[in-house]
């Protein structure tokens, strides 16, 4: 048994892995960084850098060494001059899709100080005349702290060509970031930049968005909703009780309803009462469920006034959630029901017992739905996990605040991080419900085991 | 012997196909529901029309045309004067016709329940009967990834892909479409895995044919109505899908879909403007219960085998 359990743990694991691939290719391949979406469109990039910086989106993907900053954007000038300003020593080539620089001293247009004590390689392309002069220039030098002239400590001189040419440069952030200054310094003639762009390097090849997502999870923290600030386990953690106030009575009453309706079923099978409850499953299943909501909230809470219209004080609010939850399920669960209980009718065990005269009722309450009831376990095991979720619309709907209304209001505030914990939880915990199914079974039946 | 028992002997000239379809028509439930389901076809075809129609004249297409005068006009058969013809199901809280903007609707609906079978179908039947007919390795494979996607909370799985993707309709095909794949999948490969041993793949294998000859000449023929009945009976759940995303603000932008439909007479509804809302509710009713009798019909004339328990009674 030991053994089995083992290796059904093994098997496991290989599906979470999948789960966190997915998640983190649905989030961080596609998605890419939620900043601008999350923070709105007129926010400095320092604060879109900083956003990126608390939720590892400024790593490369899986491993690499060097990323991208939003201090200067990869720029290639066919189409605007940005990052530069056109000023009278600064002009765009549309045509030629260049950047000319006139002389004089040129500080690169980054947005905001680069990280202070970190690497950074900075590329250019660019196409100087022969008999021009160009340097560029970088890093404050110590000794030359308050002389005015020559004081950078790196100089890198522009090859004059009539091909473009590409420098590449390394430079180290000092203590203070705002020590750095590359400037292009034009002595002579015009430059023309082609194309720039400007990298950070990375602690080390694996300092990646994976690996941090994998240390998020293997520490157990989901990291901070962007809208609220708040650690996303503990609002996980307070949503749970509120979304299972609401989904466990769903589910058991829902549960007991189908059940008992299908045995009703099974037990006049061919007449109009077993007719009519099919037609009922197929009418109440094409029933939007939208619809369930809307107009019974304004039907039963508004115009009639049975139930509260919205909120979570007491249970009186749960009562009109909970119903609408049982009757738009009621017609899937009675169909699925029904035909278990009609294909257990039709064994071999059963027409023993008619033939030997045991009662109707007593075939169908004690022979047919003990053994039916190991498809029903089946069913409610692997549902449980779902019960987690909530459900998002009756949650929103009547303001209950569980995780479903936490779910649409981060869907609607385009908060990834939560929708991404609360899609990974679920799962998760969908997997654990398959692997506790399969070891009842295996206590229960030996034969499962084997195979 | 009577003309029944002829009929139903085999090699009495008759296709599986058609032999389903004769079964099909002998109820006329599902001939009622196949009218249905044609009835809104139709409806969806014309709307793509005046769609079309009006994007190539660039003129703002009716159902879109804000008139506050016609603001919340009651149904015409409810009212006493012969506006008829004008607004048989009434008009919204901007004067457009509720009728047109149903149709609209299913036109969006159609194009919804069209595309994501699209990406679902062929992903699902391709990897199913990749894992059914190999084995192995790619069994595993295809295995862990089917049951990896269905670990993953349906809805929340489809918002998150709608919502990364971005508004509009693309990711709403994507989202439901990415996870539509997996029960067809499943179906697919378990089939497959029961003909591989069948002694027409094994006269196949002998006379030297190549696995994808065999998978998709001779195997897939014999299990589409796997695809057929899947396709029918999840047609209805896409437009449910999309429903719920358009309502949520995350599919279709500025088109009347039934889910934004469904948003603004929620509000209505409020208000004392009942209407809207019952007609759009009809109407998905009306396709959503076409889809899933058809369905049911469906599986039991093609399949006798995966019978349902309404055939047991």
């Amino acid at each position: 048994m030991g053994f089995y359990i083992l290796r059904r743990v093994g098997q496991m694991i290989p599906t979470v892995l999948g789960v966190i691939i997915i998640t983190f290719i649905l989030f961080n391949v596609v998605g890419g960084s939620p900043a601008a979406m999350t923070l709105g469109k007129n926010v400095s990039p320092q604060l879109l850098e900083d956003f990126d910086e608390g939720r590892g989106f400024n790593k490369p993907l899986l491993f690499g060494l060097w990323s991208k900053t939003r201090a200067l954007e990869d720029s290639d000038f066919a189409a605007r001059p940005d990052p530069w300003r056109e000023t009278d020593t600064v002009a765009h080539e549309a045509d030629a899709g260049v950047v000319q620089l006139q002389p004089g001293e040129h500080a690169l247009p980054l947005r905001f100080h680069l990280r202070a004590e970190t690497r950074y390689r900075f590329r250019m392309t660019y196409r100087l005349p022969e008999n021009s002069e160009a340097y560029l220039r970088w890093g404050t030098r110590a000794d030359a702290e308050d002389s005015n002239e020559a004081s950078y400590a790196n100089v890198e001189r522009l090859q004059p060509s009539t091909r473009s040419q590409t420098v590449r440069v390394m430079f180290e952030v000092g203590e203070r970031g705002a020590d750095l200054k590359p400037v292009i310094d034009v002595v002579q003639g015009t430059l023309d930049i082609e194309a720039m762009d400007i990298r950070r390097r990375a602690r080390h090849v694996f300092d990646s968005q994976f690996v941090h997502y994998l240390g998020q999870i293997v520490r157990l923290d989901l990291g901070r909703s962007a809208q609220t600030n708040e650690r996303i386990s503990s609002m996980i953690r307070a949503g749970i009780i509120p979304s299972l106030t609401l989904t466990v009575p769903v589910f058991v009453i829902g549960l007991v309803v189908a059940i008992s309706l299908s045995l009703i079923c099974a037990f006049f099978r061919n007449s109009w009462l077993d007719r009519f409850f099919v037609v009922l499953g197929v009418a109440l299943m094409s029933i939007n469920y939208l619809v369930w909501i809307i107009v019974g909230q304004y039907v039963m809470a508004y115009k009639w006034g049975w139930f509260p219209v919205w909120g979570y004080e007491s249970m009186a609010y749960l009562a009109l959630p909970v119903f609408i939850g049982v009757i738009s399920g009621l017609g899937t669960d009675l169909r699925f029901y029904r035909t278990v209980m009609l294909d257990e009718m039709y064994k071999e065990y059963v027409r023993t017992a008619f033939a030997k005269g045991v009662s109707r009722s007593r075939v169908l309450f004690t022979h047919v739905l003990k053994n039916a009831m190991i498809t029903v376990v089946t069913n409610v095991v692997i549902a449980i996990p779902f019960l987690y979720t909530g459900s998002l619309l009756l949650e929103s709907f009547f303001g209950i605040p569980g995780l479903g209304y936490l779910g649409i209001n981060a869907i609607n505030s385009s908060d990834v991080d939560v929708i991404r914990a609360i899609v990974l939880i679920g799962s998760v915990l969908f997997v654990i419900a398959n692997l506790l199914t399969d070891i009842c079974y295996a206590l229960v039946d030996p034969r499962v085991k084997l195979s | 012997m009577t003309q029944a028992t002829m009929d139903n002997m085999p090699g009495s000239g008759r296709t599986l196909w058609a032999d389903a379809w004769r079964r099909l028509r002998a109820s006329k439930l599902s001939m009622l529901c196949l009218g249905i389901v044609l009835l809104y076809t139709a409806l969806a075809v014309y709307g793509e029309a005046v769609y079309r129609y009006h994007r190539i004249k660039d003129s703002t297409p009716s159902y879109q045309q804000v008139d506050l005068d016609k603001q919340y006009l009651m149904p015409s058969f409810l009212q006493n004067e012969r506006a008829w013809t004008q607004h048989p199901l009434g008009t919204d809280g901007l004067g457009r016709d509720v009728l047109e903007r149903l149709i609209q609707g299913t036109r969006i609906a159609y194009q919804v329940g069209i595309v994501t079978s699209l990406i679902a179908i062929p992903i699902g039947v391709i990897l199913g009967c990749l894992a059914g007919y190999f084995g192995g390795r790619v069994d595993d494979f295809i295995v862990w990834l089917y049951s990896t996607f269905a670990a993953i909370p349906g809805l929340l799985f489809i918002l998150a892909i709608a919502m990364v993707v971005g508004q509009g309709l693309l990711g709403v095909y994507l989202g439901i479409g990415l996870t539509m794949w997996v029960g067809l999948c499943r179906l697919i490969r378990g089939e497959v895995i029961k003909h591989k041993e069948r002694p027409y793949v094994i006269a196949a294998q002998a006379l030297g044919y190549g696995s994808f000859r065999i998978i998709f000449r001779h195997i897939l023929p014999n299990i589409f109505h796997i695809v057929i009945v899947t396709f029918t009976l999840r047609f209805p759940a896409s437009i449910g899908t999309e429903v719920f995303l358009s309502f949520l603000g995350i599919g279709v932008q500025g088109e009347p879909s039934w889910g934004i439909m469904i948003s603004n007479a929620r509000l209505r509804l409020w208000h004392g403007v009942w209407w809207e809302m019952a007609f759009v509710t009809l109407a998905i009713f009306g396709i959503v219960l076409a889809f899933n009798l058809l369905g049911d019909a469906l599986r039991d004339a093609m399949d006798p085998r995966l019978r349902s328990g309404e055939e047991h009674a």
